[in-house]
């Protein structure tokens, strides 16, 4: 068949399939690939219509045609030079430096070694389900690229955080890389997932994150995204937790042109401890969505869901947030708060928390709050002698605060730097 | 110091000042006192710099300075200071950081140097001990879960530490108990000099038994209606305001 006979979205995924086989792919799990494929045959392409995609348009990325994988090796930032961290950098889906570490069962380094080295640990991917009803994860899982690979044994704790840096360079580039964090039972580790774009990319990126955390295991997770250019950014981001586990997974959207993430947390077991924060600020044109859901399957969990954000200029910010409590899972407290600012006439901030609750005996809360800046606080501010920038800087990390003190300092200085520079405030 | 001639302003379509002339020499206390509605906190909003006030007539100079072409910021930065009747809260912003940004932003647009870290915890410690407040309402944010009596100690507190040449109190007294009311008032008395000046805006006489003023001003209807000393303040106590404002609405 010919490209001209397609649907733009089968064009599409000949496009992405061409893409990455061209600039290497990997093969996981038997027969993942396969299902994916029969996944984008039955999923139709999400439009506005669909309740997951009402306010996020993704028509235009059907038009998408990728450049060929270059040889020359871009200039690839260093997120968070001072931090000792096990740190490795992929650009475009593909490996480009980091020293793998390999030893008693503790595995950290490229998804490619480990399935090389040690493919019989790579079972969670064999579990997605994103894929099954997602178009754009099935259209990762159906030409997943490199990623990290952080695997923990029973009773280890890392010495040192891992730092998976991925980087889209200058062009239109595809990349749809692949992680994988696996903690054993009473394991803790603690991973940073960085992405940035070249300021000349306009790309799309299209990864996936998959975590399995063990019983009694701990695993703080802090993702920040800082992408220049006018790349797109989807994002799968899905955690399974075992009983008594223990889940921290910050989002910081510190920078993006279109961005969306979706946020899956399965508690499939008793006691599990979900925290999952997040908060970003679209400004210009921009377009950030943050999806998520936690799924309490078990009795006794526990979830905590904070989400903060401003919407400046033109930009749209868009919080789903999907609380579901199935039949078994009693005694379970699930708290959800969302706030939102609006800083610019033409910003718009679509928010919806979705609540589904099927055990009667429940904590479950939630808030949602879509305000304007406090003029008498900025004028307390000023009255002080502070200028306006300084009081609307202030302000703005008040008001992003409470998700951002849960980052490592590091990282929160430097997303807080990036606001103030973005919001021309600094 | 401080020079308004013929004021007028509005908020909307509410004219509220109307012919105000009021002015304060270096080192002078001042009060203000008025029925309510008088348009006392109006004065001391356009004073800081708020914009929701339209000046529709008259003049303030500051220091020989043109008061209205500056913004809030420019004011502070001139040193002007206004504790506020509802201090705001800020959830999120320490009190500390709050007054060393303040601080800092003032010195850098007088261009003086930043204070220096030791130097700035000298003086919290210094101002805080004037106005008795503890040093967790220092750490927390501002004004969050203050009571009435620590929102405006805390009011005292940033003036002290911002040292400004004229301080507007505006209804700094109300909702105090008697022993807030003291530490405020020591609080104030000990800025006092001959190179500051306060225009303290009440309601109440009881104020002016611990901040006692050089003169007292009678605001109504939008106009300064009567001025005296401080025994004035007494006399409105005893026997309000009407023998006042009536004879003036007489004689107009």
């Amino acid at each position: 068949m010919t490209e001209a006979t397609l649907t733009p979205a089968a064009a599409l995924v000949e496009r992405v399939l061409d893409a990455a086989r061209a600039a290497g792919q990997l093969d996981l799990a038997p027969g993942r690939r396969d299902a994916a494929h029969a996944a984008l045959n039955r999923i139709a392409f999400p439009t506005t219509r669909d309740e997951r995609w009402k306010y996020t348009r993704v028509a235009r990325l059907q038009q998408l045609t990728f450049d060929d994988a270059s040889n020359a090796s871009p200039t690839v930032p260093v997120p968070l030079s001072g931090l000792d961290a096990h740190r490795f950098a992929f650009v475009d889906g593909q490996f480009v430096s980091g020293d793998l570490h390999h030893s008693a069962d503790t595995f950290i380094g490229p998804l490619s070694a480990a399935l090389s080295e040690c493919p019989e640990r790579l079972a969670a991917l064999g579990q997605d389900h994103f894929a099954d009803d997602e178009w754009f994860a099935a259209l990762q899982a159906a030409a997943p690229q490199d990623g990290g690979a952080v695997l923990i044994p029973d009773g280890v704790t890392l010495d040192k955080p891992v730092l998976i840096h991925h980087h889209l360079s200058a062009g239109t580039h595809l990349a749809q890389p692949q992680h994988l964090i696996v903690l054993g039972r009473e394991a803790k580790a603690n991973v940073i997932l960085w992405t940035t774009s070249d300021i000349d990319s306009s790309g799309l990126y299209n990864g996936a994150i998959t975590a399995d955390v063990g019983e009694h295991a701990h695993l703080g997770l802090e993702i920040v995204q800082d992408e220049h250019g006018t790349s797109h950014h989807i994002g799968h981001h899905q955690f399974r937790q075992a009983a008594s586990s223990r889940l921290e997974v910050r989002t910081a959207t510190a920078r993006a042109h279109w961005l969306r993430n979706d946020l899956h947390i399965q508690q499939d077991g008793q006691y599990g401890d979900s925290t999952f924060h997040g908060c970003y600020l679209p400004n210009d044109r921009q377009f950030v969505d943050h999806h998520t859901r936690i799924d309490h399957a078990m009795p006794d969990g526990r979830s905590d869901e904070l989400y903060k954000g401003l919407a400046a200029d033109s930009a749209t910010a868009v919080f789903n947030g999907k609380i579901m409590v199935h039949p078994d899972a009693q005694r379970i407290e699930a708290y959800q708060s969302n706030a939102n600012l609006i800083l610019g006439e033409q910003a718009a901030i679509n928010a919806k928390p979705e609540l589904e609750i099927y055990a009667d005996d429940v904590r479950c809360s939630h808030g949602c709050t879509t305000g304007q800046f406090n003029a008498e606080a900025l004028f307390y501010l000023r009255s002080r002698g502070m200028t306006e920038t300084e009081a609307r800087n202030l302000l703005v990390r008040a008001f992003l605060a409470e998700v951002l003190d849960g980052f490592r300092p590091e990282i929160q200085a430097h997303v807080e730097s990036v606001y103030a520079e973005r919001l021309g405030w600094s | 110091m401080l020079k308004i001639d013929n004021l007028h302003a509005r908020i909307g379509d509410t004219d509220i000042l109307k012919g105000l002339s009021l002015e304060l020499g270096a080192g002078e206390v001042h009060a203000i006192m008025g029925p309510n509605g008088s348009g006392k906190s109006t004065l001391a909003s356009i004073l800081a710099g708020r914009e929701e006030y339209e000046v529709t007539e008259g003049s303030i100079t500051f220091d020989g300075v043109d008061l209205l072409e500056l913004d809030a910021t420019e004011r502070a930065v001139a040193g002007i200071f206004l504790a506020f009747q509802y201090p705001v809260e800020i959830p999120g912003v320490s009190n500390i950081n709050f007054l060393r940004t303040a601080i800092n932003s003032i010195r850098e647009q007088r261009e003086e140097a930043p204070l220096s870290g030791k130097d700035f915890l000298a003086k919290v410690k210094e101002c805080a001990q004037l106005v008795e407040l503890d040093g967790k309402l220092r750490d927390r944010s501002v004004n969050e879960g203050f009571s009435g009596g620590e929102k405006k100690r805390n009011e005292i507190f940033q003036m002290a530490m911002l040292e400004p040449k004229l301080a507007v109190l505006d209804e700094t007294d109300s909702g105090l108990d008697i022993d807030a009311l003291r530490i405020v008032s020591h609080g104030v008395n000990a800025m006092r000099d001959a190179g500051r000046s306060f225009l303290v805006i009440t309601h109440y006489q009881r104020l002016l038994d611990h901040i006692v003023p050089d003169h007292v001003h009678v605001l109504a209807g939008g106009r300064i209606v009567h001025s005296g000393g401080k025994e004035l303040a007494l006399e409105l106590e005893e026997k309000g305001y009407d023998w006042i404002v009536g004879a003036e609405a007489q004689q107009a």
